[in-house]
């Protein structure tokens, strides 16, 4: 299992990667820009110049400092916050606020805590029109997915980190977006579960065919879970390399390949 | 640790039942000893036998029914525009900018110096005491119900709004429910002070109700039994509303939010 782990950041036209050259860019971010302007009146350009191609089904990880913009272009993906130059596209069609297809799955603390593990899995299906009682169904069906259907009448104040988290996904799915954006989801776990829910959610990825962008501070989690690892730069965010990680899974920490690579993303961060 | 703290929990309330049966008792018996004035500060054995001579339980029910009604009443409406207010400025940014300074330059105001005025817009009869009762709750939940909009986790509505969610699904779906635990808290404390403001304006303009049963003993001269009895009646009735909205907010909201 040798080969070139580092490979030149390639050009947004070309930047599809992973899973065979025949899949057309799925998710499309043209130039795209965010400033962010102060009270004061000054702007602070956040990022700069962003071009990625990411292809369906494929699982990308954004990695980088503190800063980097790395959140902020996922919010930009999902629609919560406007692009101030540039432009992304979702199949073709230009991002104009969320809603368009894509599931977001935050750090922590994004459940409505008035509500129950089923009640917030069924607030995910609110806009489908579907009645109560199937919507319920359903609910259970997806927390079953994600192994909880024990816990489904707890109030997130009474799961722990990972039960809520795998809640939190479970209500990402209700949508059956075909996009899947999360945001540090597993940072905030300890390192037992959060190895469980990074298997999870390949598992996931696997039976349901998603397209997954993925914010993470962890090398490893990066390496343990993406096709291509994006690396972001700070003062302004911009995209500073990509790593395709063409290693079989399930991905061992001990594989050479995965030891070059660790070692090769971690160059290039610290520099 | 649950035997330990259900222990505790427990043994406070034994020595609190005991704190109160010593200060009855020393009560009674400086009473009876002459060391305080039974014509001034009866015993309580004395002031229920006066009581129980002087009023009868048509007065008593009468004056609690007309406080109640008042306090209820006047705290309802005092608390949904509250309610109101305070949710529309912390949502609506030109709302808020628009209503907060006047909402607290009259905050400070106690409800009770209003009460020249309300006689003079409202007259003796029940409006003047509706207007100051309703001041009473109105000002502590417009504080918390804005408090509680502008302190909501931004994560919650980010979340909400991928769901497709947004304006007034939004405001009611979400941001009222996330808001509710400090909404509670308002609508506590303005029970309190509603109550509170509410005997003071018997005190002072009515005819009826139970600060107007105590002040009109003092006045005609009557039983200070009466008042002693009519004073502990007031704070009993106001401890078992509060423990009874205490109670209501917690099936309302504890479970979840654990208060």
């Amino acid at each position: 299992m040798s080969q070139s782990p580092v490979m030149e950041r390639r050009s947004p036209d070309t930047g599809v990667g992973g899973r065979g050259p025949a899949e057309a860019a799925f998710i499309r971010i043209d130039g795209a820009r965010k400033v962010f302007t102060q009270r004061s009146g000054g702007a602070v350009p956040v990022l700069d110049n962003v071009d990625l191609a990411i292809a369906e089904n494929e699982f990308v990880s954004f990695i980088g400092r503190s800063g980097c913009g790395k959140t902020t272009l996922l919010n930009m993906i999902a629609g919560l916050e406007d692009v101030s130059a540039g432009r992304i596209a979702i199949a073709g069609k230009v991002v104009t606020g969320p809603g368009q297809g894509q599931g977001v799955v935050f750090q922590q603390h994004a459940l409505f805590p008035w509500l129950t593990a089923v009640d917030n899995v069924a607030f995910g299906f609110r806009k489908s029109g579907l009645a109560k009682a199937e919507r319920c169904r359903r609910a259970l069906e997806l927390l079953s997915l994600v192994g909880l259907d024990a816990a489904a009448g707890r109030y997130p104040r009474e799961m722990s980190g990972g039960m809520q988290q795998r809640v939190s996904i479970a209500r990402a799915l209700a949508l059956d977006p075909q996009i899947l954006l999360m945001d540090e989801p597993f940072g905030a776990l300890d390192e037992l579960t959060r190895i469980e829910l990074q298997q999870e959610l390949l598992r996931i990825w696997e039976a349901r065919r998603k397209t997954i962008v993925f914010v993470t501070h962890s090398i490893s989690e990066a390496l343990t879970l993406s096709d291509r690892i994006v690396l972001l730069a700070s003062n302004p965010g911009r995209i500073k390399r990509i790593f395709p990680v063409d290693l079989p899974r399930p991905r061992l920490r001990t594989d050479p390949g995965f030891n070059a690579l660790y070692q090769a993303i971690w160059n290039e961060l610290s520099t | 640790m649950k035997p330990l703290s259900r222990l505790s929990a427990a043994s406070d309330l034994t020595l609190g039942l005991i704190g109160a049966f010593l200060a009855v008792a020393a009560w009674e018996i400086s009473a009876r000893t002459g060391l305080v004035d039974p014509a001034i500060f009866p015993s309580p054995s004395l002031a229920i036998r006066a009581a129980a001579e002087r009023l009868t339980a048509e007065t008593v029910a009468d004056n609690l029914f007309w406080s109640l009604l008042r306090v209820f009443s006047g705290f309802l409406l005092g608390a949904l525009a509250g309610a109101a207010v305070g949710i529309a400025a912390g949502w609506y940014r030109g709302f808020g900018a628009l209503a907060r300074p006047l909402i607290e330059l009259l905050r400070p105001i106690p409800p009770l110096a209003w009460i020249p005025l309300a006689i003079i817009w409202f007259g003796l009869g029940e409006p003047s005491k509706f207007f100051i009762i309703f001041l009473g709750a109105f000002f502590p939940v417009v504080t918390a119900a804005y408090q509680g909009m502008r302190s909501i986790d931004p994560m919650l509505l980010k979340a909400a709004q991928t769901f497709g969610l947004s304006g007034v699904p939004l405001l009611l779906r979400v941001a009222v429910p996330a808001a509710a635990p400090d909404l509670a808290t308002g609508v506590r404390i303005g029970w309190g002070l509603s109550f509170g403001v509410l005997v003071a304006a018997e005190l002072i303009a009515a005819d009826r109700g139970l600060g107007y049963m105590i002040i009109n003993e003092r006045n005609t001269g009557g039983s200070v039994g009466v008042i002693v009895v009519g004073i502990l009646l007031i704070g009993a009735l106001n401890l078992i509303t509060d423990a009874a909205i205490g109670a209501a907010i917690k099936r309302w909201i504890g479970r979840w939010h654990g208060a």
